[in-house]
Formats: C-alpha cells, sequence, structure tokens
C-alpha cells in the first residue's frame, strides 16, 4: 500500500499537467479540432469504462459497445419520442445500460476461462445490434436516427453545434468525474480485491473476498459510464445507426485505444485515445486502408509493446501476470 | 409438413458445413488453449480463391478447390509462424492471443474489402440437378456438400486417431512439456494444427459459396455462428462441434418457419448465452471455464 501511495503521489504533477492542458486546448483551436477533440474525449470515458473491467479485474469483455449503444439509443430515443430533456436522457441511459450490465454478468460472473467470457458478451452485444437494426418501426432501422436534439441550454450556455467549445467542457467535466470515479474504485480496498480477484480468484476468494459482489459492481458501474458516454455521443453528433453505436468497430477502436495506451493504467485509455482518433482523422487520405492499418498496428503492439505507452515512458515497474 | 422436413434436411446440410468451421475453433482451442478470432477470415479468403480459380479462371470446381485449399494453408501456417508463435512464449498469453486475432481478423477483412471490393459475388453450383427423396425435392448441390461434410470429418477423425501426426498432436494438447520430452517437435505441431483448421474453414467456405455469396464479410458472420456452435457443442469437442453444428442448422430451418430471417442470429446467440449461463462446458465438453 506504501508503495502504491507513493506511486500516486509522483503522478499527481502529471494529472495536473494533463487536466490543465485538456482546460486551455479548446480556447486556441479552430472548430474542426474542436471535433476531434471531443470524439477523442467521448472515445476516453468509453475506454477508461472498458478499462476498468477489462485491465483491473480481469473481466475481458468483447461486448462493450453493447452498453455504448444502449446508452446512445436509449437517451436519442427518449429525448425524440417523449420528449424527455437529454440531462435525464444522461442519466437514464447510465441506469439502463448497468441494468442490462448487471443482467449479462450473472452469467458472466459465473466464467473463469477469459475466451469464454469473450465470447459470451460478444454474443450479447451482437444481440443488441440485432434488435437495434431489427426493430425498424422503433429505430428505422440500418437508416438509423438523425435529428436528434442537442442537450438543452442551460441559462444562456446553449450546446448547439455552433457553441462547440462548451459541449467540449461539458463532456471535459463528465470525463473528469470519470477518472475520479475510477481513481477511487482502483486505489481505494476496493481496488485491492480487484487486485487480487486477477492476480488468482481461487487464492482471493479463500481469502474472503467476495467475488460476485466486486465483479457486479464493477461492471455494473462499467456499463454505466460507457451508457453516459453513448448519450454523449448520440447528443452530440445526433446521428446514429446500428452499425456507427453498436457495431464491432466501436469494440475495435477501444480494444486500440486501451492496448496502445495500456491495459491497466488509469492515463492509457486517456491517451490512447487521443492517439487513436487523432490518428484516425489524419490517416483518412488512406481511404479505406485506414482500418488495415488499425488491424496491423493492433497486431504490432500486442507483439512489440503489449504494455502500452505509458508504462513505457513512465518508470512504473509493473509486473504482467 | 413437406416444408418441415425441408426445412430439416436443409438444417443438416448447412449444420453440416457449421460443424466443420467449429471443429476447426476447437482444434485450436484443444491444442494451443486460444480462440481463433481470424478464423472466419481464413473462411473469407478460402470463398475468394475459389471465385477467382473457380469463375474468373475457370478452372474446373475440383482443382480449384484444392488449389485454394492450399493456399489458405499456407497463409494460416505464416499467421501462425509470424503472430501466433511468439505471443505463445510470451506472459499475457490468455488475453494477448484474443487481441492479436481480432487485429489479424479486421486487417484481413479490410484487405480482401479493399483489394476484391464490396461486391457480392456469385460461385455457380457445382452440381446442377435436382434430386427427390421420398418427395422432397433437393438440389444435388445440397447433398454435394453434406457428402464432402460427412467425407471431410471421417478423414479429420481419422487424421486425428490414427496417423502417426494426429497422435503427436493429441499428445501435445495433453501435456507440451512431456511430448517435448518424447521428441515430439511441438512447434511444428502448432503450425499445422492452425493450417488443419484453416482448411476445415476453406472446405466450408468452397461448398457454401454457391448457396451464400462471396463477400469480405462472409466470413464475421460464420465465426459469430461458429463461436455459437462451439459453445453449444463444447470447447474443444469434435463430437461436440458435429452435434452443435447440425443442432443449430436445423434450429435455424425451422425458426425460418417462425421468425423472419433477419431474427435468426438473435436465436444463435440467445442459445449461446442460455447455455454459458446454465452449463458452460456444453454438451460434451470438459470442465475448464
Amino acid at each position: 500500500m506504501e508503495k502504491h501511495k507513493a506511486w500516486y503521489k509522483t503522478n499527481k504533477l502529471g494529472y495536473l499537467i494533463g487536466a490543465l492542458f485538456l482546460i486551455i486546448i479548446p480556447l486556441f483551436v479552430q472548430s474542426y479540432i474542436l471535433h476531434i477533440l471531443i470524439l477523442s474525449l467521448i472515445f476516453a470515458i468509453l475506454a477508461s469504462s472498458w478499462n476498468l473491467i477489462a485491465g483491473y479485474s480481469g473481466i475481458f469483455s468483447f461486448g462493450h459497445q453493447a452498453f455504448f449503444g444502449l446508452g446512445a439509443y436509449v437517451s436519442a430515443l427518449m429525448s425524440m419520442r417523449l420528449d424527455i430533456s437529454p440531462w435525464f436522457g444522461l442519466i437514464i441511459a447510465g441506469l439502463f445500460a448497468s441494468i442490462a450490465g448487471a443482467f449479462i454478468s450473472l452469467p458472466v460472473l459465473r466464467l473463469r476461462i477469459i475466451p469464454y467470457i469473450a465470447i459470451l458478451t460478444l454474443g450479447f452485444a451482437e444481440i443488441t445490434k440485432l434488435i437495434a437494426s431489427n426493430l425498424v418501426d422503433l429505430t428505422r432501422g440500418e437508416l438509423g436516427l438523425s435529428g436528434i436534439p442537442a442537450f438543452t441550454s442551460i441559462g444562456t450556455i446553449s450546446f448547439n453545434l455552433a457553441n462547440r467549445i462548451n459541449i467540449y467542457y461539458l463532456i471535459l467535466i463528465i470525463f473528469f468525474i470519470t477518472i475520479l470515479v475510477i481513481l477511487r474504485i482502483v486505489k481505494g480496498p476496493q481496488g485491492l480485491a480487484l487486485k487480487s480477484i486477477k492476480e488468482s480468484q481461487d487464492a482471493a476468494e479463500s481469502l474472503g473476498v467476495n467475488l460476485t459482489k466486486h465483479k457486479l459492481y464493477v461492471f455494473m458501474v462499467s456499463a454505466f459510464i460507457a451508457g453516459v458516454a453513448g448519450s454523449l455521443f448520440a447528443h452530440y453528433v445526433q446521428v446514429l445507426t446500428p452499425s456507427s453505436a453498436i457495431s464491432i468497430d466501436i469494440m475495435m477502436q477501444v480494444l486500440l485505444i486501451v492496448v496502445i495506451g495500456g491495459l491497466g493504467t488509469i492515463a492509457g485509455p486517456v491517451v490512447g485515445a487521443f492517439i487513436v482518433v487523432i490518428g484516425l482523422e489524419y490517416l483518412r487520405v488512406l481511404g479505406d486502408y485506414r482500418l488495415v492499418i488499425y488491424g496491423l498496428i493492433i497486431v504490432l503492439v500486442i507483439m512489440f509493446m503489449p504494455d502500452g505507452i505509458v508504462r513505457k515512458f513512465s518508470k512504473i515497474k509493473f509486473n504482467r501476470k | 409438413m413437406e416444408l418441415l422436413i425441408q426445412q430439416i434436411l436443409n438444417g443438416i446440410i448447412v449444420g453440416s458445413m457449421y460443424a466443420l468451421i467449429a471443429s476447426g475453433l476447437s482444434l485450436i482451442w484443444g491444442t494451443m488453449k486460444m480462440l481463433n478470432l481470424a478464423h472466419g477470415e481464413f473462411y473469407m479468403l478460402g470463398g475468394f480463391f475459389m471465385f477467382f480459380l473457380n469463375v474468373s479462371a475457370g478452372i474446373n470446381p475440383f482443382v480449384s478447390g484444392i488449389i485454394s485449399i492450399a493456399i489458405v494453408f499456407i497463409a494460416a501456417v505464416i499467421v501462425q509462424r509470424v503472430v501466433i508463435h511468439y505471443l505463445m512464449e510470451k506472459p499475457g498469453w490468455t488475453e494477448s492471443h484474443l487481441i492479436a486475432t481480432f487485429g489479424i481478423s479486421v486487417l484481413l477483412q479490410n484487405l480482401a474489402l479493399n483489394i476484391w471490393g464490396e461486391r457480392f459475388k456469385n460461385i455457380p453450383y457445382y452440381v446442377d440437378a435436382n434430386i427427390y427423396i421420398f418427395g422432397i425435392g433437393l438440389s444435388a448441390q445440397r447433398i454435394l456438400i453434406f457428402m464432402v461434410a460427412v467425407l471431410v470429418i471421417v478423414l479429420f477423425w481419422g487424421f486425428l486417431k490414427y496417423s502417426r501426426f494426429g497422435q503427436a498432436l493429441r499428445a501435445t494438447s495433453q501435456d507440451r512439456d512431456s511430448a517435448t520430452l518424447y521428441g515430439i517437435n511441438t512447434k511444428l505441431i502448432y503450425m499445422i494444427a492452425f493450417g488443419v483448421s484453416a482448411i476445415l474453414a476453406t472446405v466450408a467456405a468452397i461448398m457454401l459459396a454457391p448457396i451464400y455469396s462471396v463477400n469480405p464479410w462472409m466470413g464475421s458472420d460464420l465465426l459469430l455462428k461458429a463461436l455459437a456452435v462451439v459453445i453449444i457443442g463444447g470447447l474443444g469437442s469434435l463430437v461436440g462441434a458435429i452435434v452443435g453444428g447440425i443442432g443449430l442448422g436445423i434450429l435455424e430451418g425451422l425458426g425460418i418457419i417462425v421468425f423472419s430471417s433477419e431474427w435468426q442470429n438473435v436465436i444463435a446467440f440467445s442459445l449461446l448465452i442460455l447455455v454459458l449461463w446454465i452449463r458452460p462446458s456444453g454438451l460434451f465438453g470438459t470442465k475448464e471455464w
């Protein structure tokens, strides 16, 4: 624990500089770059939530896009069909995703072999996607939803696309809250329990760690955050299709982000998100070959830099299992 | 009634191909303890090579089939030697192989999309006739599919059971270290096991391509089905893959009568979740979840 604290303290300065950077940068860039930064933040939130279960708890889910997409669709549909304010939608999207997370975690919690967990969550995400594209009356299927309302303005602060900078700060605040929540879980007693579960389930269980309780809790928190990220995405881009919000492509991006940044680190998914989303924009010149490059990078990173960039550039010693 | 029997027969026929693809996944799981998420892409490659050889170049189906199988086998061996081989030696294998094979799948699928385009390609039936069994009409193509499936599975089973190589493979999957001590070249075994599993996927692609079509995404759809099959039957079990494959085929065939076809995969995945919930080892698997 002592060692943990020391590590945390030395990194405090880094966190602070990073946070300050994120706060002042939008003042200096034009609208298009701001758009990319907003997307990076949304993906940073999503990737951090996946990292919480995959990196810290060893529940290697392949279906995180389901929670993201559920959050996006629930929030968008509620604001379009029921006229519920997107601000409520944000919370309800999270709750909805975390209920789905609780439901799917029932079978997941019994499994210990990682590939089984991967298949199960992948199957769950496919079902979610198929439902979204087959319920044409509700979701317009592959045609997608368009004209999703933006967040309603608070006083004089409006959140439509003309005021991107306000959206940026809104998402930045949610991003900071997300990181604080994850830090609290990971660095607190819960984090130690999770770490012990990740190292050895049997040993943890024999020492009295309540596996089911901890895993369920983390899974629900993670799904909640992913749902919120989905809702932010929906009300920001204002257009949703099953393949843009629930497809395996979302999972691929999350995987790429976390693997590049560093699985099981706080800063990893954030750094990774900025690298990947900005990289995605700059690789646009390559057209469809972009995804080929993505696949190649996933393979190369897992072969030559499996600990990720963040660990590479900090002096943290980390014992991979 | 006739529709019912027709659908069951169709289910068995398509299911026999699911069984082939699933046995490939199961073989890899059994020997290397890995789930190959790029398995569907070997299926896709098989379909494309078959299209180019048989349709574009006009070579007869049997010869094109053999050549396609050989090419995909070599491709799979290269993938194993260049990527999987190194990851196996490193810590973190239980997650890293999933990430790596997923990356390979994204890579190959989009490479195919960019090189060969997104237009769906069709391969004509290899045999053009209709056969009537007890008054139920079936195209000879479908009969051929089933016969090939039975033949390949019997060959595969015999290969694992009786050939020296198959014995070495089973020894390696039981205990890698002891197998090495007995002079088995386990690295070679892994390479060839990977290649053989890709062959099974290619055979399925060659046989199913005339019924479905050839496109860059054909593999990911079938991979998901094959995953459902191996889970239902039990990962690592050949009997499980066969029973699971044919079972899923029949279920889909019958499901089409009740639900419309876009709900087909929802049935398969719901069943997958249910099986993992109630009996994670599947019908024939061993307890190792």
